[in-house]
This record gives structure tokens, C-alpha cells and sequence, in this order.
């Protein structure tokens, strides 16, 4: 009887068996793929930048280089000026943040006693900014010269950059959207640290830049020509050398290195060529200015360009972390006669530990 | 009267059944194991011209292969060109399955004393279920963790997606992934998390890629980006086939274009390294942006990367040590070792030790022991998910009771036999 049962269930079982395993294989492979959403626990840890973008400013969708955030103001005539948030892993200090700016706008290179009267500090909101408007000296006729409103924020070994860069005219009529725009700005380091705002300043405290971070160890050795005299080196300017004739022509000598490859060869060339008020190059026509250059053993680059007045000769070093810029600035005739002096110099670069 | 009965059943069943009993032959069982025999003998041939991988899913992994004879062999000159086609794997699987339960159904007898043919036939029924089942939705991932880290998300060896994350909340992100399959279908994807419309322009499986120069243009492809590390790092790219080999370095790549409202924010490339997007910054520091490429959108910081295709498990695992010994004198691996601590939630952790043959089992997922680099402190964990793993288990169970009846009845009918002859004498 129970033998029976069994057998009578055993044969229901494969009735059923075939038809429902056809079925299921079936189903089974005709899963359909489609877009999923998910929230996780944030594992970025890059910088994050977020801040409420005012009237009539737009935003540049790509981001390069050490750019956290870009934008353009939107005028009748199109996208206009250049406003950006940087921010820097390390303490950068007022002086070098200046020349990088100053030397492409005609400026001389800064000192701290040259760069102090140019400070002022600005609060916005519950935090001080360090305030910097340099106008193009390259640009002495027009009416409306290029301006760089630099804000810089430090915080914590930090330093975020904010630079504003459009004509004069924009600039004075977007100044207070910029104050909004910072004051709006919420601001993350890149190690998932936020940025808390610093306590305002005694008023009674002197506007003066901030002090630079100690200079950076060389870890170079070279050999420099009985000609050059050294000068004063700072976080970024390794070091600072002088070259000058009977003639009161000048030569500027530096090292200075960043971290990254700080845009790259085009973008420095071209930042380098407009200094010597030579128009900018694109990636075929570089080879222009550019070639092929071994510097301490490691494929670099020579730059060399000649403007009506000034020349500009540099080595160029882009390691895997950081990059190397050996560059000899100055008068055109000088430059051509310290030329071999220069290139003697980069070929003398060697590591500290090949000594 | 208990065999007429059994007789009377089967007589029974194979009119029930009885559109089952071409497929019952035992003539279609020698058959297809001769054709599984030709299977066999063809795809261990072609492993070494395109590797474990490759044979696997052209032979085994399909209804059917082409194969060409090969060139070397005798006669191969003229037979060579001929296309033949092979039976793959699932058909003969598949037919294999439906021939035994047709057997079981119209051929054997439902008796006590046959209850061990059918145990092993049924056995060997689940056995094929099984390794089908296991071929058709089994998955195979990777872990990969730094000493002293956690992670709670494996990453397939095949397959990968798009992935758009929001990064803008410091504490939370927001991921969208499009997976492979719609890479492939190319077309315009977009989702209410997202505010942009994602078109893809170019999909493929692997490439070689390199920094164009004066003396090297891009490539048509490459020319097509316009945003993002493509255009920044003036990439030049070439797709090229899927590489089955066992060494082989396979680079997912998408181009594709972000459009808000109908208007173009442009056009990135995306290239997926298989050993994770985390070794782009160590080939170059112009290609580390790979690995998160940012696009600022409406106040919004968003970033994408192709990535191998990534699952987040409701656990993660630490890995506290690693050990990584070899035999005196050599380089061949003697045991890799991983100490884990797996965190359940805050309160409950489970101390784990993962080695040669002796992995972590959690979650239906299983932790095997893969690589490991003593040197960069890191371990990977092969891991598999496999829903039927049981299967074979139960089959071998099965058969192992089915051949102890058999052998069990037939010797005790012996003894039986043996015992009443002296008697009978």
C-alpha cells in the first residue's frame, strides 16, 4: 500500500519534473540587464568643493589639473573671465601664489616687503581670506586691463586658492557675486578631513602675508657658473639664482618644483612664452619652443624661446609625483650670450645620492 | 506477483510517457557520450591555440563550436578550411539530462529491488543539473584588500560598467551604474538619480592604447573625445579583440557623450584596467584620473569611471596579516595566507584564516585564497558564488547509497544462495 502511494507520487513528480525544469531554465537566461542605483557610505576622497553658484555665472563641466571647481561669467558676448577653486595639499605661500600669477601680468617678481602692501586680509562669513588684485602691467593702454583677484583660504597645513581672472571692468562688477560665491562655498580637504572655519583675527593685527612654510631639501646637486650669484629660495623656488651685466641687463634663474605635473608641458610653456609676450603654441607646433632634453638621467625636456625684448630657457622634469621646472628669464641678449653657461648647468643636475 | 505489478507499472508508465521513449534509447545515450568524447578531444586541442578561458566558452559554454582541423596535422592543408561543426556543452549536457530522466521514466522499473540503479541514475541526473546550473549562474569575483584595510564590495573577473557617482555629500555618495550588456547595445541610457543622459558612442572589450605624438596621431576613435583624461592626456586608442588567453589583459573601453536636456557636455573615454582602476596612477600620472574622472554639474561634484563590475556585500572584510612562504631555494608558491577578521555589523566579528584549499565560506559567497603580494602588502580573494554548490554533494550522496543497495542487495541474495546449497546437498 505505502509502495504503492510512493510510486503513484514518484510518477506525478516526473510529470512535472521535465516541463517545469524546461521552464525554469528558460527564465533563467533571460535575465535583463539595466541601469542600478545604489547609495554607499562616501569612499571618495579627493576634495570636495560645493558652494551656490550666483546669478548669471556659469560652469565649466571639465575639470583639469589641480582645478576642484571652474566658471565662467555669462555676458551678452559670451562665456566670460575665469574664476576657479584650487586647492593645494600643502601650505603654499603668498609670494609664490603671486608670481604665479604676477609674472604672466608684466609684474616683477615678488619679495615679501614688495608683496606686503598689496595684502589685505577680507572676512566672509566666519572665515579670512588673504585679498590680491593684480592688474596687467602688459596692458598699460587699455582702459579695461586683465585683472587676477586672488582669494586664499588657509586652513589646517592647507591652502585653497580662489582665482578670479576677466578684465577689469567684469571684475569690479562681479566682485560682490565672488564674495557670495566664497562665502557660499562648503569646503572638504582631500583626505576626508573638513575644512572647520578659522576663528577671525585680532583686528589689531597688521595685514602682511602669511609666512612661508620652510623651504623644501634639495635633492639635487649642479654646478653653477662663476657668473651667477645666488639668491633668496622659498617652499617652491628650491633655488633662486642671478645674472646680471654692465648694461643693467638682468637675468632670473630658479628651480622650483609642485607637485603633479601642474598641466602639463603645453600648459607650462605656453604660461612660460606668454611671459615673454610670445603668442601660445598647440601640441603639434610645441616642438616650436620644445625638444627632447636628459636631465639627472630621466627624459625631460629644453625649452627655448626668444620674445622681441626678453628670452626665456628652461629645463623641464616631469617625474612621477612631482615636476621640475630650471628656467633662465630675462633680457633677450643676455639670455643668448648665458645660453651655454645654461645648458652646462642642467647637464651638471645630478641626484644628491650619486655623490 | 510483486514483478507482474512492476511490470503492469512500467507498462503504465510508458503509455502515460510514451512520446519519452525515442528519448529513452539507450543507442542515443552511447551516442552522445561518444559525441562528449569528440567534445572533450576537440576543446583540449584548441586550449592551447586560445587558452582555458576561451575553449570553455566557445565548446562548453555554448550549444554548439565551429572548429577547423588543424593545419599541422595530416591532411591538414586541404581539411583546414572546412568549418565543422562541434555539439557544445550544453546541448550534450542538456540532451544527456533529458535522455537519462526519459530513461528513468519509460525504461526502468519502480521496484525495491532496482531502487539502487535508480538511485544512481538519479545521482547522475542531478550531477549534469548540477554542473549546468552551476556553468549558467555561478559567478566568479575578485577581493582585493591592502593590509590593515576593510572591503565590502568584490569586483567580476568578466564583465564591467559604467559607474556615475555623486560625490558631492561628504558623507554619502550616490552610485548609477550601466552595466556591460547595455555598453555593448550602445544607445542613450539615463535614471532619476542622474541629471544627465548618458549616450554611448563606442563599446569594446579590449585595446591597446597609448600617448599620441607628432609622430603618431590619435585614431579616428580617439578623436571623437573631446573631455576628460581622452582629450587631456591626448590618448590614442585601438580596440582590438577579446583576449581568452590565461595572461591576458583584457581593457574594457567606452566612449561616450553626457547630455543635459538635449545639449552636450561632452565626450570622455573610459578605459577599464583589469587589475582595477586603483593601478592607473602607478603606469603614468597622466592617466590617474581614470580611476575618477570629475565632472562639476549644476553645483554637483560627479565623477566616472569604467570599472570591473562591482556588488557590495552586507559585510566586509579586514585583513590583518598576510604570510607568503615558498619552497626553500625556489620561487613556486608553498602557502599563502591571509589572517581576515570578518565584520558582520559593529558588535559581531568573526576571525578568519584563509589558505590553500581552505577558504572563507559567508553569505553563500566563498573566499578563496588567489594572489598575493607580500611586497605591496595586498591579498586577492578569488570569490564565488555559486547558488547550487550543494548539487554535487547531494548527487554523490545519492549514487554512494544507490551503488551500497545494489552491491548490498545482490550479495545478500548471494549469501542467501550460498547458505541454503550445503542444506539442499
Amino acid at each position: 500500500m505505502f509502495v504503492n502511494t510512493y510510486f503513484e507520487y514518484h510518477r506525478a513528480f516526473f510529470k512535472l519534473l521535465l516541463p517545469s525544469t524546461l521552464v525554469l531554465s528558460f527564465f533563467s537566461c533571460t535575465e535583463e540587464a539595466s541601469i542600478q542605483s545604489y547609495s554607499i557610505p562616501s569612499e571618495y576622497d579627493g576634495p570636495i568643493v560645493s558652494w551656490k553658484l550666483p546669478e548669471n555665472w556659469g560652469e565649466n563641466p571639465d575639470l583639469s589639473g589641480p582645478m576642484a571647481g571652474s566658471f565662467h561669467i555669462k555676458t551678452k558676448d559670451g562665456p566670460q573671465g575665469r574664476i576657479g577653486v584650487m586647492p593645494f595639499r600643502e601650505q603654499v605661500s603668498t609670494v609664490d601664489v603671486a608670481n604665479m600669477f604676477g609674472r604672466e601680468m608684466g609684474y616683477p617678481t615678488f619679495t615679501e616687503s614688495t608683496l606686503a602692501p598689496l595684502i589685505q586680509e577680507k572676512e566672509i562669513g566666519n572665515r579670512t581670506f588673504e585679498w590680491l588684485v593684480l592688474k596687467a602691467k602688459s596692458d598699460p593702454g587699455l582702459s579695461s586691463p586683465r585683472t587676477a583677484l586672488l582669494a586664499l583660504l588657509r586652513q589646517e597645513g592647507e591652502t585653497w586658492l580662489f582665482p578670479f581672472i576677466a578684465d577689469q571692468k567684469l571684475v569690479l562688477k562681479e566682485s560682490e557675486k565672488f564674495t557670495q560665491f566664497l562665502d557660499s562655498c562648503t569646503l572638504r580637504s582631500a583626505k576626508n578631513k573638513p575644512i572647520i572655519a578659522r576663528s577671525p583675527p585680532p583686528k589689531n593685527r597688521a595685514a602682511k602675508p602669511s609666512p612661508p612654510p620652510p623651504p623644501r631639501e634639495n635633492p639635487w646637486i649642479w654646478e653653477i657658473p662663476p657668473t651667477w650669484k645666488e639668491g633668496k629660495t622659498s617652499s617652491m623656488r628650491i633655488a633662486s639664482l642671478k645674472v646680471a651685466d654692465q648694461n643693467g641687463s638682468e637675468l632670473d634663474i630658479s628651480v622650483t618644483t609642485f607637485p603633479g605635473d601642474v598641466g602639463g608641458l603645453l600648459a607650462n610653456v605656453n604660461r612660460w612664452v606668454g611671459q615673454i609676450e610670445l603668442s601660445p603654441v598647440n601640441k603639434t607646433s610645441l616642438e616650436k619652443y620644445c625638444k627632447p632634453f636628459t636631465i639627472a638621467g630621466n627624459s625631460g625636456h629644453f625649452i627655448e624661446a626668444y620674445g622681441e625684448k626678453d628670452a626665456l630657457l628652461a629645463g623641464a622634469l616631469f617625474l612621477e609625483k612631482e615636476s621640475w621646472f630650471f628656467k633662465l628669464l630675462g633680457t633677450r641678449d643676455l639670455a643668448e650670450k648665458e645660453k651655454k653657461n645654461f645648458i652646462e648647468f642642467l647637464h651638471s643636475i645630478a641626484p644628491k645620492s650619486n655623490q | 506477483m510483486k514483478n507482474k505489478k512492476s511490470k503492469s507499472s512500467l507498462s503504465q508508465r510508458r503509455k502515460d510517457f510514451s512520446f519519452l521513449l525515442p528519448l529513452a534509447s539507450l543507442r542515443l545515450t552511447i551516442a552522445l557520450l561518444s559525441l562528449s568524447m569528440i567534445l572533450i578531444f576537440v576543446a583540449t586541442l584548441e586550449q592551447v591555440r586560445i587558452g582555458i578561458r576561451g575553449a570553455l566558452a566557445e565548446y562548453f559554454e555554448s550549444f554548439y563550436g565551429i572548429w577547423y582541423y588543424p593545419e599541422k596535422f595530416w591532411g591538414g592543408e586541404i581539411l583546414h578550411d572546412i568549418p565543422l561543426p562541434i555539439p557544445g556543452g550544453y546541448l550534450l549536457g542538456g540532451l544527456l539530462i533529458i535522455n537519462l530522466t526519459a530513461a528513468y521514466i519509460v525504461r526502468f522499473q519502480w521496484t525495491l529491488k532496482k531502487a539502487g540503479i535508480q538511485l544512481i541514475h538519479l545521482g547522475i541526473i542531478l550531477l549534469l543539473i548540477g554542473q549546468l546550473t552551476t556553468q549558467a549562474i555561478q559567478e566568479e569575483s575578485r577581493m582585493q584588500i591592502n593590509k590593515g584595510d576593510k572591503s565590502n564590495y568584490i569586483e567580476r573577473f568578466h564583465g564591467v560598467e559604467l559607474a556615475i557617482r555623486d560625490v558631492t555629500n561628504p558623507a554619502e555618495e550616490k552610485v548609477i551604474t550601466v552595466p556591460q550588456e547595455l555598453l555593448e547595445k550602445g544607445g542613450s541610457y539615463s535614471d532619476k538619480a542622474m541629471p544627465f543622459t548618458v549616450n554611448v558612442l563606442h563599446f569594446g572589450v579590449n585595446c591597446d592604447f597609448d600617448f599620441a605624438s607628432a609622430e603618431k596621431s590619435r585614431s579616428p576613435l580617439a578623436k571623437i573625445v573631446n573631455r576628460g583624461v581622452g582629450q587631456s592626456a591626448n590618448l590614442n586608442i585601438i580596440s582590438k579583440e577579446e583576449d581568452f588567453s590565461s595572461d591576458a589583459l583584457n581593457f574594457g573601453h567606452v566612449i561616450f557623450e553626457l547630455l543635459d536636456k538635449g545639449e552636450s557636455l561632452g565626450k570622455w573615454l573610459s578605459i577599464s584596467h583589469p587589475a582595477g582602476n586603483q593601478v592607473w596612477s602607478q603606469i603614468s600620472p597622466k592617466l590617474s584620473d581614470m580611476a575618477f574622472q570629475s565632472i562639476r554639474h549644476n553645483g554637483r561634484l560627479w565623477g566616472v569611471a569604467l570599472r570591473q563590475e562591482r556588488e557590495y556585500l552586507p559585510f566586509s572584510i579586514e585583513l590583518l596579516d598576510i604570510e607568503n612562504e615558498f619552497y626553500q631555494g625556489t620561487e613556486i608558491p608553498f602557502n599563502f595566507e591571509s589572517d581576515v577578521n570578518l565584520h558582520l555589523d559593529e558588535n559581531q566579528t568573526r576571525r578568519a584564516l584563509v589558505y590553500m584549499n581552505t577558504p572563507l565560506r559567508h553569505g553563500g559567497l566563498t573566499f578563496y585564497q588567489y594572489q598575493m603580494n607580500d611586497a605591496a602588502n595586498y591579498s586577492v580573494f578569488q570569490v564565488i558564488n555559486n547558488p547550487s554548490w550543494l548539487i554535487p554533494y547531494i548527487a554523490c550522496i545519492l549514487v554512494s547509497i544507490g551503488m551500497l543497495w545494489q552491491f548490498s542487495f545482490h550479495l545478500v541474495k548471494f549469501l542467501r544462495k550460498n547458505s541454503k546449497s550445503p542444506a539442499n546437498a
